[in-house]
């Protein structure tokens, strides 16, 4: 699904490179979680795959190639808000627009060009009931997004990256502001979108990484140490760091 | 801001709600006096306390109108248009000829006699053969001149005197100029040399009289005989019709009519079914003296005014407004022993702050629309690097740009070179571009008005604006449209443009500090969801930065209310008696654009004339005071808006 091969990375026009010669496939319908300490690289790897750091003027995938369904992302041909309907990201901190629940919804079709009042109604309804939010706030769908708990805000905006119907959705560490219950909820809601989606997952907790993935990926100073199930990784890791991080001895 | 007070608690409402006027302050003699009752309401406004007023009787009069449509083919004289204009606020007759060939009407209400000289007798005999009917008798008048020599020296001259002397051939030189408001006023001349003119019986007495101050002493004068025959006639009360010819002659000699002979009657040709309203004495006389006018649909109509007489029960000094002066004129018993005004000290200042509050919008339209685009530029799109620091550093010194450099830079640019888009361009613009040869001839009356010279359509540019200069012209149409630089005047665009200016720093500054409120995030979820970049500053952020600049625009708001320097040059007018929406004649895009380019009174503007410009006393204190607490109430208002909606939105958006 996802080919990256040989990418390296820099903030700062090649200067000094953040990702070094990450190679890794990441299998469709699966989920995939970047796991590694803090500044290794996890979380821009994963703002590659959709091009999110063309907001950073002065960013440049330096060498190799990003391929998403055979084709390179970065070509020239290719245009990134295209691209971005395809691949969907949920943030860090929730962040719903200050708009009705049912507007943050619909605005992906919105901008879209998509005025048909029945055509969002279905989009809204099959997006919420997807996020497993339909039943919570069917009858307030007109009342800020901003009155929802800290999970329902992020399974909203979850519902709102799932209303534009991509084939990829990127999480950048989904549940790092939300307490264990709502991190429970999201994480179920995770298992369930497998069927559908291709994740990719950007985490701090190793916990979750072993529930939710099924593939791992360990990073450690912009370069990927391992790839490997997240059986093979957490049960037997094949290079000593990964253990080491695994078993809390550093990070 | 304390002796305001006072100002407003008597004037009450009114000061708001009325124009300003001059203030008569006049002695009248105890006695009774019937005056509509508005007015007579006014003047208690005027006067709150002073007057010792009994017997009050309030009944009504009953005014008979008449309104009427006014036929294409009808010849009017061009006072009664106006007259009829006047009346009917709004009508205003496009004509396109003008007719000398009608006779004129005019009525005589008692058998006039008339002393005229030879040339004119013979004018009237040669177009009007049949008007005098009687005899005509011829007389010698003895009109003396007189030849009289001055010696050189320094002497009082009054602005009579002043005023006689400038036609003859005397060679004198003013110490001080007259001021126009005092007329009294007695200035030092000087007489550089010996000299002897001769002048007529009427300037020796104005400026040579040797008995009074302010006239110049003579040295030596010899009367010179200076016979003129005239022809005595009489024409006795009636109705008359004469040809212009005849007319002009008359005029000179106090017949009283609203032609104008020079000019000639105006042909109505109007495709507007306006129907206009007179009262029957402007009426009749109206059908009198226009033979030739077709009217119809004539319908009475009455208007009842609610009138008061009251008795004055002493000698006393009143103050009204200049209007109800007016009115109170046409009572015949009123006539005040002496009579003052003050300008600006009357009625009260609604258009001052009409004036402020366009200039406001204006400017404040101008200001958000490129402040936001500004501030998005440089928040959303520019690279951060040399360019925005220079735009940064010049917003900067812009912000501390005394405001009076404004408003020269704003004389300059938009009241003198600023391009307008005309058929019929300034003979004084910087360049004319011509762009296509579309325009539309204006009427008669557009090109009387404004001093248009039709040149014809052959010659180059150049050339036209030659040929129009050489009969005077201030415009030329020669059939193109036009860009010319010529400035769009002093008006409320070109003040609000200068005012935009000034307050940009200041906008675009806390346009951004707003769109830097709103988190990153918005912008990447609206990316993440296939927005382009615009689409998601337009939905997902400047939505959320909006209140914030709505404030910043509340602030931006009173600091252009009360600028005065930059709107002194470019917009603002010390006197106006027009509302801007008043008195404009044209429709549709044109009327817009007439609208913004007019000149109007400002609230601080006024102050400054009221406090520094005109002459003090008494009178003109209130006024001062009164809008200085005014514009303060005014500008707490607005500073406490702007601080009520800041905590309410504070309150309401989080994220």
């Amino acid at each position: 699904m996802i080919s990256i091969d040989n990418v390296s990375f820099s903030y700062d026009l090649g200067k000094t490179e953040v990702l070094r010669n990450i190679s890794l496939e990441i299998p469709e319908k699966k989920v995939t979680s970047f796991i590694g300490p803090s500044g290794c690289g996890k979380s821009t790897l994963l703002r590659c795959l959709n091009r999110m750091n063309d907001l950073v003027e002065t960013s440049r995938v330096t060498t190799g190639e990003i391929r998403i369904m055979g084709q390179d992302i970065n070509g020239k041909d290719v245009d990134a808000i295209e691209l971005r309907k395809h691949i969907g990201m949920v943030f860090q901190k929730y962040n719903p627009f200050p708009k009705s629940i049912y507007d943050n919804v619909a605005y992906g079709l919105r901008i879209q060009g998509i005025k048909n009042k029945k055509k969002l109604d279905e989009a809204v309804e099959a997006s919420l009931r997807g996020a497993a939010l339909w039943d919570e706030v069917k009858d307030r769908l007109k009342d800020s997004a901003l009155g929802l708990s800290g999970g329902q805000q992020q399974r909203l905006c979850i519902a709102r990256t799932m209303a534009v119907q991509p084939k990829i959705i990127l999480m950048d560490e989904p549940c790092s502001a939300l307490d264990p219950i709502a991190t429970a909820k999201v994480e179920e809601l995770i298992t369930e979108l497998r069927e559908d989606y291709t994740i990719v997952i950007v985490t701090h907790s190793m916990q979750q990484a072993s529930r939710i993935s099924d593939r791992t990926a360990f990073f450690y100073l912009g370069e990927l140490i391992e790839y490997e199930d997240t059986e093979t990784i957490f049960q037997n890791p094949g290079v000593k760091r990964t253990e080491d991080y695994i078993s809390g001895r550093f990070g | 801001m304390i002796n305001g007070l006072p100002v407003l608690w008597n004037k009450g409402f009114s000061f708001v709600s009325q124009k300003p006027q001059t203030l008569s302050v006049l002695e009248i003699e105890k006695g009774s006096y019937t005056v509509p009752t508005e007015n007579f309401d006014n003047m208690l406004l005027n006067n709150p306390d002073e007057l010792a007023i009994g017997n009050l009787e309030d009944f009504e009069k009953s005014f008979a109108y008449k309104t009427f449509k006014i036929d294409n083919g009808s010849i009017i004289g061009e006072g009664y248009l106006k007259e009829i204009e006047k009346e009917n606020k709004g009508y205003y007759l496009r004509f396109a000829k003008r007719d000398f060939a009608t006779k004129s009407g005019f009525s005589v209400a008692t058998d006039k006699k008339f002393n005229i000289k030879k040339e004119e007798l013979a004018i009237i005999q040669q177009h009007d053969p049949g008007l005098i009917k009687g005899e005509i008798t011829e007389k010698v008048i003895n009109l003396n001149k007189k030849k009289v020599t001055i010696k050189a020296g320094e002497y009082d001259l009054s602005k009579n005197g002043h005023d006689a002397l400038i036609p003859t051939e005397l060679v004198f030189q003013m110490k001080q100029s007259f001021p126009d408001d005092e007329p009294e006023k007695i200035n030092t001349t000087i007489i550089p040399k010996d000299q002897t003119i001769t002048v007529t019986s009427a300037i020796y007495n104005q400026a040579f009289d040797e008995d009074e101050r302010g006239t110049i002493p003579v040295a030596e004068e010899v009367a010179i005989p200076y016979t003129v025959t005239f022809n005595q006639f009489t024409l006795p009360a009636a109705k008359y019709k004469v040809s212009a010819e005849t007319l002009k002659v008359l005029s000179n000699y106090g017949i009283k009519h609203l032609h104008n002979p020079m000019l000639g009657s105006i042909v109505v040709n109007d495709d507007d079914d306006e129907k206009v309203t007179l009262n029957e004495k402007q009426f009749k006389r109206l059908v009198n003296d226009n033979p030739k006018l077709i009217l119809s649909q004539i319908e009475d109509s009455q208007q009842n005014v609610s009138y008061t007489k009251f008795d004055l029960q002493k000698d006393s000094e009143i103050q009204l407004n200049f209007s109800d002066f007016l009115i109170f004129k046409k009572d015949k018993n009123f006539s005040p022993s002496s009579e003052k005004t003050h300008s600006y000290s009357g009625g009260g200042i609604l258009g001052p702050i009409i004036g402020t509050a366009c200039l406001v919008i204006i400017c404040m339209t101008i200001a958000l629309f490129t402040g936001i685009a500004a501030a998005t530029y440089l928040n959303e799109y520019a690279r951060k690097g040399g360019f925005t620091r220079i735009i940064r550093l010049a917003m900067l010194n812009l912000a501390g740009v005394p405001s009076i450099v404004f408003g020269l830079f704003g004389l300059g640019l938009f009241v003198m070179i600023a391009p307008v888009f005309s058929a019929t361009p300034n003979v004084e613009s910087k360049f004319h571009v011509p762009i296509v040869a579309l325009g539309s001839a204006p009427d008669l009356r557009t090109l009387e008005s404004e001093g248009i010279e039709i040149v014809d359509s052959t010659l180059s540019t150049t050339q036209a604006v030659e040929t129009a200069n050489l009969v005077g012209a201030k415009k030329f149409y020669n059939g193109w449209y036009y860009i010319s630089f010529q400035g769009w005047g002093t008006c409320m665009l070109a003040g609000g443009f200068t005012l935009a200016i000034m307050v940009l720093p200041v906008i675009i500054t806390s346009c951004e500090e707003s769109l830097k409120a709103v988190p990153m995030g918005f912008r990447e979820a609206a990316m993440a969801l296939g927005a382009t970049k615009w689409q998601s500053i337009r939905t997902a952020v400047l939505p959320y930065a909006f209140p914030g600049i709505l404030t910043a625009s509340i602030l931006g708001i009173t600091r252009v209310a009360g600028e005065t320097a930059p709107i002194m040059f470019t917009a603002a007018a010390a006197e106006k008696s027009d509302l801007p929406w008043q008195g404009i004649h044209s429709s549709g895009f044109s009327a817009f654009v007439d609208f913004l380019q007019q000149s109007v009174q400002a609230l601080p503007y006024h102050i400054y004339t009221v406090a520094g410009r005109i002459p003090q006393s008494e009178y003109t204190q209130p006024m001062q005071y009164g809008s200085v607490l005014v514009f303060m109430i005014i500008v707490f208002m607005l500073s406490a808006v702007s601080i009520y909606l800041r905590i309410k939105i504070r309150n309401r958006i989080k994220w």
